[in-house]
Formats: C-alpha cells, sequence, structure tokens
C-alpha cells in the first residue's frame, strides 16, 4: 500500500493534496450546522447524477413514447420506482438545500470580501440548476410537464424583435413536441456536469478564502481547527440526519412533489385548468405575475434571480458577521424569507382576488429590500459604530480600514 | 474539553465504534447500489417473454417453422419416420451423442438456431442446415456433421403442454 | 438551533397549508378508508372487470401483475384467454366507438387514483355523486354534466341497494389506487428498513462526533 501511495505521489501530489485540502484543511472551529448545507447539495447533486444515468437507461426521450416509458421504470424495471422516486424527490431537496444554504450566506454576509467571487459561481451555479430542473420537469411528458415548458419557453418571446424566432428556435418547433424533449433530454443529461466542473471552481475559491464562521471574522487565518477529523464527522453524521429525511419523503410521500395532472400524458390541445410549476420556482413565477406587463413581468422575474448577484455592492456595512452585530439587517433578512414564503403561496394559488395585491406588495418589498440596501446598511452602520460596538469588532474595522487606506496609497504613489 | 467522562480517548473503545460504524455505513452504502444493479437485469416485461408459446397444429410431417424465444431463433422440426430412423441410426460426427437425448418426443426437433460457431442462423437446406458464415453443416437432429462449429446445436428448455401446444422457455407466471 | 427551528416550522406551515386550500371541486369529497388488502382489490378487479372495462382501458397494467394481487396462474390464463401474458387490460370497446357515443374517449384508468388531487376519494365521490334529476335524466354532483353514464345505477337505487353500490365503489378504489401504483407495498416496507438503519447510522456517527469534538483543542483567542 506504502509503495503504491509512494509511486502515485513521484507523480501526482495525492498525498500531500489530500493534507492540504482535505485533513488538514484549516477550518473554523465555530461552524454551526449552517454550513452543512454547502456539503449535503454536493451529496445530492451526486445522488441526482447516480440515479439520472440509470433512469436514462431505461428512459426513452420520444413524444410517442416518453409518458409510457416512465410508467415502464415505475411498473417493470427492477427497482425503477426506488431509483424514480429517489430522482424526483431529489430535485426537491437539491432546492432546499441549495435555498438554506444561500439564506445561510445572506444572513451571515459570507458573501462579502474576499468571498465574492464563491457568491458569484454560487449564483450561476443557481442558474444552471433552475435550467436543469426545467428540462428535466419536461422528461416525464405528462400535462404539467408540458405545459410548465410551453409556458417557460413562451417567455422568451418577451425579447424585442426576434422573441418569436427564438422561442421557435428554443423548442424546434412551433409548440413544444417532440424536437423540444428530445434536446431537453440532451441537455439535462450534459448540464449536471457542467454544475460539476462549477462545483469544483466553487470549491478552489473556498479553499482559496477559507470558510466563513457564524462571528463573521476571519477565523481561519488566526484560530481553526484541521477538518479531519471534526468537520468530516460533523459532515457524516449532517449527511445522515439529511438521509433520513430525504428517505422518509422517498417511501412515504413520493408524489408530494408531483403534481396529479403530470400522471396525465401530454394533451397539446387541452391545458390543466390550473398550471402551478414545481415549488421552488414559486416565488420566482408569483413576482412574474405580479407585474400586468409581459415583457416586465419577465425582465422582473429575470432581475428577482439574479440581484443576489449585487449583495457584495448593495451591503456597504463595515460590520463584520453578518446579521450577528446588525439588528437593522437581520430584521431585513427575516422580511426577506417571510416575504419569499408569502410570494411563494400566491405563486401556488390561482391569480385571484385579494391574492393579486397581495403578490404585488410582496414584490414590492422584494425589490425594496435590494434597493434601500445601501442606504440603510450605511446608516445602521453610523448609528452602531457611535452607539459602540465590541471592541473585537471596532478593531477589526479600523485594521481593516487602514489595510485598505495602505493599498490605495500605494496604487496612487504607481501612478505617480 | 469536558473532562467528566471517563477516559473519552480510550483507543480501544474507539477503535471498536470507529470499526461498527464503519461497517454499519459500508454495509449501507453495498445495499444501496443493489437497486440500481439490479435495474440493469431484464426488466418484469421483458422476463414476462422468456417463454414462447407455440402451436404445434398445422405443421405437418417433414415441415418445420423458427419461432423466435427470447430474441433468438429457434428451429422447430416436425419429422418424418424416415427422418427419424436416419437419425436415431447415426451419432453423429464431431460431437457425438444420440437422437434420442436429443429430443423429448421423436416427432419434434427443437434446437436453438444459433450457429455454434460464431453466432450465424443455419439456413435450412435438404437434410439438416447449412451455416452461410463459414459452411457448418448440421443433420436433421441438429448435430454438426462438418464445418469449423465445434458443438451440435444447443437445445432450449421445453415441455409439450398439449399434443399441439410446445412452450419454450420455462412456465409464464 | 433556534433560527433552525423557526424557519423550519415556517416551511412546515407552508408546506401544510398550500395543498390543503387548493380543492376547486363542486362538492366537498367524501371520507374514505382505502382498502388495501387483497380481498378487496381482487373484488375491486371483479368491478372492473365487468363494468368499467367495457369503456374504460387499464393501459399499464398488463396480465403478468395479476398474480400480484392474489389470482393464480388458471385465473390469469382464463382471463388472458389467447391474449399475451404481457398485454395490457384493453377495453372492449374501440377508441372510435366510445368517442361516437359518447362524445370523448374515456380516460385510461391505470393512473387514474393518482392523477386526480386525494384520488381515491375522488374516484369514490365521482360513483356515489350520481342522482335523479326532476326530468328523469341523471346528473352528477361532483362533475355535473358528466358524459359518462351511471355505472351502478345509483341514480335510482333505493336505500339498500345504495349500500350494496358503496361497497362496490370503494372495491374499485381499493383495485384502482393498486392499479396507480403497485409497489406502494413493497415501497413502505422497504422504507422501514432504510429508515432504522438511518437512524442507527445517524446515532453512532452522532456519539462518534460529540467524542471527536471532546478532543478539541482551547480556542487560541477570545470566543466572539
Ligand atoms: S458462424 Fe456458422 S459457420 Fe461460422
Amino acid at each position: 500500500m506504502k509503495k503504491i501511495t509512494q509511486w502515485i505521489d513521484r507523480r501526482f501530489p495525492m498525498t500531500a493534496f489530500v493534507k492540504k485540502e482535505l485533513s488538514e484543511y484549516p477550518t473554523p472551529r465555530n461552524l454551526s450546522a449552517w454550513w452543512n448545507f454547502g456539503s449535503l447539495s454536493g451529496v445530492v447533486l451526486v445522488i441526482q447524477i447516480i440515479t439520472g444515468i440509470f433512469l436514462a437507461m431505461h428512459y426513452k426521450p420520444d413524444a410517442m413514447q416518453a409518458f409510457a416509458s416512465v410508467e415502464h421504470i415505475m411498473r417493470d424495471v427492477n427497482y425503477g420506482w426506488l431509483i424514480r422516486f429517489m430522482h424526483s424527490t431529489g430535485a426537491s431537496a437539491f432546492f432546499a438545500l441549495i435555498f438554506i444554504h444561500m439564506a445561510r450566506t445572506l444572513y451571515y454576509g459570507s458573501y462579502r470580501a474576499p468571498r465574492e467571487l464563491m457568491w458569484w459561481s454560487g449564483q450561476v451555479l443557481l442558474l444552471m440548476l433552475m435550467a436543469t430542473a426545467f428540462m428535466g420537469y419536461l422528461l416525464p411528458w405528462g400535462q404539467m410537464s408540458y405545459w410548465g415548458a410551453q409556458v417557460i419557453t413562451s417567455l422568451f418571446g418577451a425579447a424585442p424583435f426576434i422573441g418569436e424566432e427564438i422561442v421557435i428556435w428554443l423548442r424546434g418547433d412551433f409548440t413544444v413536441g417532440d424536437a423540444t424533449l428530445n434536446r431537453f433530454f440532451a441537455l439535462h443529461y450534459l448540464f449536471p456536469f457542467l454544475i460539476v466542473g462549477l462545483v469544483m471552481i466553487h470549491l478552489v475559491a473556498l479553499h482559496m478564502v477559507r470558510s466563513s464562521n457564524p462571528s463573521g471574522i476571519n477565523l481561519a487565518d488566526k484560530d481553526n481547527i484541521p477538518f479531519h477529523p471534526y468537520f468530516t464527522v460533523k459532515d457524516l453524521f449532517g449527511l445522515s440526519v439529511f438521509l433520513l429525511i430525504y428517505a422518509f419523503f422517498v417511501f412515504y410521500s413520493p408524489n408530494l412533489f408531483i403534481e396529479p395532472d403530470n400522471y396525465i400524458p401530454a394533451n397539446p390541445l387541452q391545458t390543466p385548468a390550473h398550471i402551478v410549476p414545481e415549488w421552488y420556482f414559486l416565488p420566482f413565477y408569483a413576482i412574474l405575475r405580479a407585474v400586468p406587463d409581459l415583457v416586465g413581468g419577465v425582465i422582473a422575474m429575470g432581475v428577482s434571480v439574479m440581484i443576489f448577484a449585487a449583495m457584495p455592492y448593495l451591503d456597504r456595512s463595515k460590520i463584520p458577521g453578518g446579521a450577528r452585530y446588525r439588528p437593522i439587517y437581520r430584521v431585513l433578512f427575516y422580511l426577506f424569507v417571510v416575504n419569499v414564503l408569502v410570494l411563494g403561496y400566491v405563486g401556488a394559488k390561482p391569480p385571484e382576488g385579494w391574492l393579486v395585491p397581495l403578490g404585488q406588495v410582496a414584490t414590492v418589498i422584494y425589490f425594496s429590500i435590494f434597493v434601500f440596501l445601501p442606504y440603510i446598511s450605511k446608516k445602521e452602520e453610523i448609528w452602531l459604530r457611535a452607539k459602540g460596538l465590541p471592541s473585537v469588532v471596532e478593531e477589526l474595522i479600523c485594521a481593516e480600514e487602514e489595510e485598505k487606506g495602505k493599498r490605495s496609497q500605494r496604487k496612487n504613489r504607481g501612478k505617480e | 474539553m469536558t473532562d467528566d467522562v471517563k477516559n473519552p480517548d480510550d483507543p480501544e473503545r474507539r477503535d471498536f465504534l470507529n470499526t461498527v460504524t464503519g461497517v454499519v455505513a459500508g454495509v449501507g452504502v453495498c445495499a444501496a447500489a443493489w437497486p440500481f444493479i439490479s435495474s440493469m437485469n431484464p426488466s418484469r416485461d421483458v422476463l414476462s417473454q422468456s417463454s414462447t408459446e407455440v402451436n404445434l397444429k398445422d405443421l405437418k410431417p417433414g415441415e418445420g417453422k423458427t419461432v423466435a424465444w427470447q430474441g433468438k431463433p429457434v428451429f422447430i422440426l416436425h419429422r418424418t419416420d424416415q427422418q427419424i430412423e436416419n437419425m436415431s441410426s447415426s451419432q453423429g460426427v464431431k460431437d457425438p451423442e444420440a437422437d434420442a437425448e436429443r429430443v423429448l418426443k421423436p416427432d419434434w426437433l427443437v434446437v436453438i438456431g444459433i450457429c455454434t460457431h460464431l453466432g450465424c442462423v443455419p439456413n435450412r437446406v435438404k437434410d439438416g442446415w447449412f451455416c452461410p458464415c463459414h459452411g457448418s453443416a448440421y443433420d436433421n437432429s441438429g448435430r454438426i456433421l462438418h464445418g469449423p462449429a465445434p458443438r451440435n446445436l444447443d437445445l432450449p428448455p421445453y415441455e409439450f403442454l398439449t399434443d399441439s401446444t410446445l412452450l419454450i422457455g420455462r412456465s409464464s407466471t | 438551533m433556534n433560527i433552525l427551528v423557526k424557519i423550519s416550522l415556517l416551511l412546515t406551515a407552508f408546506l401544510v397549508l398550500s395543498p390543503a386550500s387548493a380543492s376547486t371541486a363542486a362538492m366537498p369529497l367524501a371520507k374514505l378508508d382505502i382498502a388495501n388488502d387483497k380481498e378487496s382489490i381482487q373484488r375491486g378487479f371483479e368491478v372492473y372487470y365487468n363494468n368499467c372495462r367495457f369503456c374504460h382501458q387499464l393501459k399499464y397494467i398488463k396480465y403478468q401483475y395479476l398474480p400480484d394481487i392474489g389470482f393464480d396462474k388458471a385465473k390469469v390464463d382464463a382471463l388472458r384467454g389467447s391474449q399475451l401474458i404481457n398485454a395490457s387490460l384493453q377495453s372492449t370497446m374501440s377508441e372510435a366507438a366510445a368517442n361516437e357515443v359518447f362524445g370523448a374517449i374515456p380516460p385510461d384508468l391505470s393512473l387514474m387514483a393518482k392523477a386526480r388531487k386525494q384520488g381515491p376519494r375522488y374516484i369514490y365521490t365521482l360513483l356515489t355523486a350520481y342522482y335523479e334529476k326532476s326530468d328523469g335524466g341523471y346528473d352528477n354532483k361532483l362533475m355535473p354534466g358528466i358524459k359518462m353514464p351511471d355505472p351502478f345505477g345509483y341514480s335510482v337505487a333505493n336505500e339498500n341497494s345504495k349500500v350494496a353500490i358503496e361497497a362496490e365503489a370503494k372495491d374499485v378504489v381499493a383495485f384502482l389506487n393498486w392499479a396507480a401504483d403497485p409497489h406502494a407495498d413493497e415501497r413502505k416496507s422497504l422504507g422501514i428498513y432504510v429508515i432504522t438503519y438511518l437512524i442507527i447510522l445517524s446515532f453512532l456517527l452522532y456519539v462518534i462526533m460529540k467524542r471527536v469534538w471532546r478532543r478539541l483543542p482551547p480556542p487560541v483567542s477570545e470566543q466572539l
């Protein structure tokens, strides 16, 4: 064994890599359970890829056969039902984990310098995940699959001048059809591997800047403990608990995440009475519907997803630790979370009665939080510093300002 | 950080617990792999085709037909008395075998129609089959006469449900 | 942990509340215990076979599945006649003929118990929501203007035969519920093992985690 390791190490830095990036990788000691969700998402990505590959061995991306082939998987293939339910439940689990992972980042301000690239790669990962989930949802070729794809591809019709052409190009047909199904299948198979690649970049960036932590102060440089065994065992325990919840849904409530209408084969001539997207798209769907204009709605929805990327610039407070030392930011965070849940609720219902104005108010609140954040965060900082911060935090801010000052001086000197 | 537990670092105890957990986790991973491996085996509808029923009513002596069983060709030959006599008096050439051991009822020859050389399907010729690929010749008992094939034609499992229905493969339900 | 609890509470409340209020049916669905025993499912199969089958097919149920509900080989062979064992259960009426008579193609029933909200209750309610109109015709309270003729004559039945029809409807629901998800029993029993296993594994990992973290060196700097 040792000989083999040595043989490899002379050619590839295996031991050194494992030591530096896995076992001895310095990690803040105070990471809470909220720091488990990144690794959990990674595991779910692997589960989705494995179950997906095995499903693809039996699935037929053909408009005439797709629905029946899913039933074939559910009824004839050995354990096909298990693999399929793992995959369909896994999609929901993936979004749940990613949303919590994002919420943690927002709450603790982990998006701030120097972790902007992590946040942005995460933003791109979110978009790719959404695209993958959306394309995968077409594959069972049920009524909800079909009309969901029809509606979402139609959104691209909002593009100026060439909207119509883009929609037809996306579908490869004048409506969603066999060509659409086939290409969605091809891309649904491809995207997860692109996601894996981007996750690698996400991780390389993580190992450059190290984990953030609940205190918001960069402890990783000063006071850290090795990743192994402390965090390997913590992540494994977290994984086991996650699998427990996941198994509960897979075995006892697998149809919770599948709309009844999706057990009716796609019928291009009849739309179901009420189409809803999957739960993870509901808040964004509610924003789309809240704007009475098609183009405006599409833009609002796009911005509502992409606006997270601006967070490192919108949050102008220098106080570290995210919501921990910042009562106003904390209030905003909870307001945001509740507001997203309200939007989700509105998105799940038909747009009738008081739900319409509610959705509009929630949409306005959604964007207002982002728009006023620069002002509020600055004011909050001034107020908090006047009130007096814990000395450690104050020192840290001063040190950072000094550092910044020096950097700009050096820059200026360089210019002269 | 608490020292109130006796010997928290007792290496023996730790090793034992770690081993148990490792074994439990390992067993779990193997068990989780099983559904995936199993899913690649023939599915239920494919398995139900693992037997084929053949109606023998309209096959007169001297006539034969080829049916598909598990996707493979099976030659069925209703042999004449003359053919039966010829076959039972010979032992075959390359792979000697008595004709009686190759049939359930002497009237009916049932063999898998795949050349034992490299898998082509032999053609019916007078008094036997001839493989077009590399020239293996078989007699009316499916035994190899000459050519590169090493073995006689294989026999599928079969039974006669009635006098005129044949079931190739195992019983269907 | 406090926040974790809060958010999970919110999420559960959200998940629980949203499907509950989504019913748009014309009448409330009847309460129903869905039978899961082989006898009910078999009786339900007979009801399907002697009534529903004339118009509705069971596209995704093949004869080869029938032994799963306790029918023996002789019974299955008698049912399928000359059809292949892996043929699906076809209706006796062609789609074209049905279209001519009813103006619509009667839907496939294999997934019906999953293709409606509260599927089994929906089917049961639908079958027992027929009533006699004042002009002598019939209609359905759950689905006014229904095209399907009252299959059990519920609208004209007296109290006694209504009870019998309700029992039949329950059986056919049990059968259709099985047909929509034939592996449900297997799934639930396998789930017990998986969840027990994961509880044990979580416990072991928890103990190990607690012990590993006890060895943690004291912090270098003052903690915040
Ligand atoms: S395959 Fe038949 S002779 Fe070679």
